[in-house]
């Protein structure tokens, strides 16, 4: 039997080596989604050192749980699924323990979203690809964990509401009321950043 | 301003969440009110402008000290691991020392009654502790054809890990 070439082997045959207990195959799968697994984490933690914990969490339980990795999606998104659970318990832990925010009181006692203008022109015209990445990353800091992990699962994950219903363990009425909420209140955020750089 | 369940179906409708029928009707709400134009542009450029963001993070760490971490964590639990890995609760070895006592108490207890009540010797009735299982006490009423056995250790999954809550399956 010849030898797996790592670096040009497809992800299927990795993960078959790897299967196999390769540890150097189960390397190159950690080498060509790290970015991708630290980059969901920091997108639902925003929180470099949390997300970095979270991602290697991930891999050691990806090793642990390969047998069970069966292809029925890609490997990419099955690691993808555990990161954002790991990142799921921790924001629940979180949330356990900090009170509730005046901006989830306000969300649920009536929803100022509901009464924002809409915002026009699109703020994010004619941004080049790292100022539009700068604000953007600075507005997902302000919305809260529930707000921005609805908005990851669907933007990002592109799961459905009741997909990220189910994940989330909440109604898709939720779902998408905090979905309009995050979205609405991005575009403000947006907005204001742009306002900003012009003072 | 469109009231809110328009609002919320124009975001579905955005997101391809409706049925045909409700999707025509949002259609038909598109056509007579600017405002829900409006509000469906301004949802359609925030999802837009998210597209690709994460594609510029970067995990912050080479790949060999990222590794590294990884590898370390996989191999130290192929060595042989503790029984139980996760900590107990301080609450949980306060219940397992307060247990044994307990047991104790009631079946002392228990002795004590049926002796007064039957007004009989130590013949109706005895206290033993198991030699085989050093946790379990044997209470038997000879005069009741009664045994009772007190398990003083707790159950094999008293100290499981937390529910890990909901999330992907």
């Amino acid at each position: 039997m010849t030898e797996l070439d790592h670096s040009s082997a497809e992800d299927p045959a990795l993960v078959r080596a790897a299967q196999s207990g390769e540890m150097a195959a189960f390397e190159e799968l950690v080498a060509r989604h790290r970015d991708k697994i630290y980059a969901r984490a920091y997108s639902m933690m925003r929180n470099e050192e949390q997300a970095l914990d979270l991602s290697q969490e991930a891999w050691v339980k990806g090793w642990q749980r390969l047998a069970q990795f069966q292809g029925e999606s890609s490997f990419g998104t099955w690691m993808t699924r555990i990161v954002i659970n790991l990142c799921l318990d921790q924001l629940r832990k979180h949330k356990r323990q900090r009170t509730e925010s005046i901006e989830e009181m306000s969300e649920e006692s009536g929803g100022v979203e509901r009464q924002m203008p809409v915002v026009t022109p699109n703020p994010t015209a004619g941004l080049e690809r790292g100022e539009l990445r700068q604000r953007i990353d600075r507005a997902l800091g302000q919305l809260s964990h529930e707000h921005r992990t609805v908005l990851v699962l669907h933007e990002f994950e592109e799961l459905e509401y009741k997909e990220i219903a189910k994940v989330m363990g909440c109604s898709i009425g939720t779902v998408m009321s905090r979905l309009f909420y995050a979205r609405r209140k991005m575009a403000g955020l947006l907005s204001d950043l742009k306002k900003e750089n012009w003072k | 301003m469109t009231e809110y369940q328009n609002q919320l179906k124009l975001q579905s409708h955005l997101d391809g969440e409706l049925s045909e029928a409700e999707a025509s009707e949002v259609v038909s709400l598109l056509a007579r009110d600017p405002e829900a134009v409006a509000l469906l542009a301004e949802l359609r450029q925030t999802s837009e402008a998210l597209v690709g963001f994460e594609d510029g993070i970067r995990l912050p760490e080479s790949r060999d000290f990222f590794w590294s971490k990884i590898q370390r964590e996989i191999e130290g639990q192929h060595s042989p691991a503790p029984e139980r890995t996760s900590p107990v609760p301080w609450s949980a070895r306060l219940r397992r020392l307060l247990m044994p006592a307990t047991g104790f108490a009631v079946v002392a207890l228990l002795a004590l009654v049926v002796t007064r009540e039957t007004g009989s010797g130590p013949a109706q009735s005895s206290v033993e502790t198991s030699l085989a299982d050093s946790g379990a006490l044997v209470y038997h009423d000879f005069s009741a054809r009664a045994t009772f056995v007190w398990l003083a250790y707790p159950a094999d999954d008293e100290f499981s890990e937390e529910d890990e809550g909901a999330g992907f399956e």
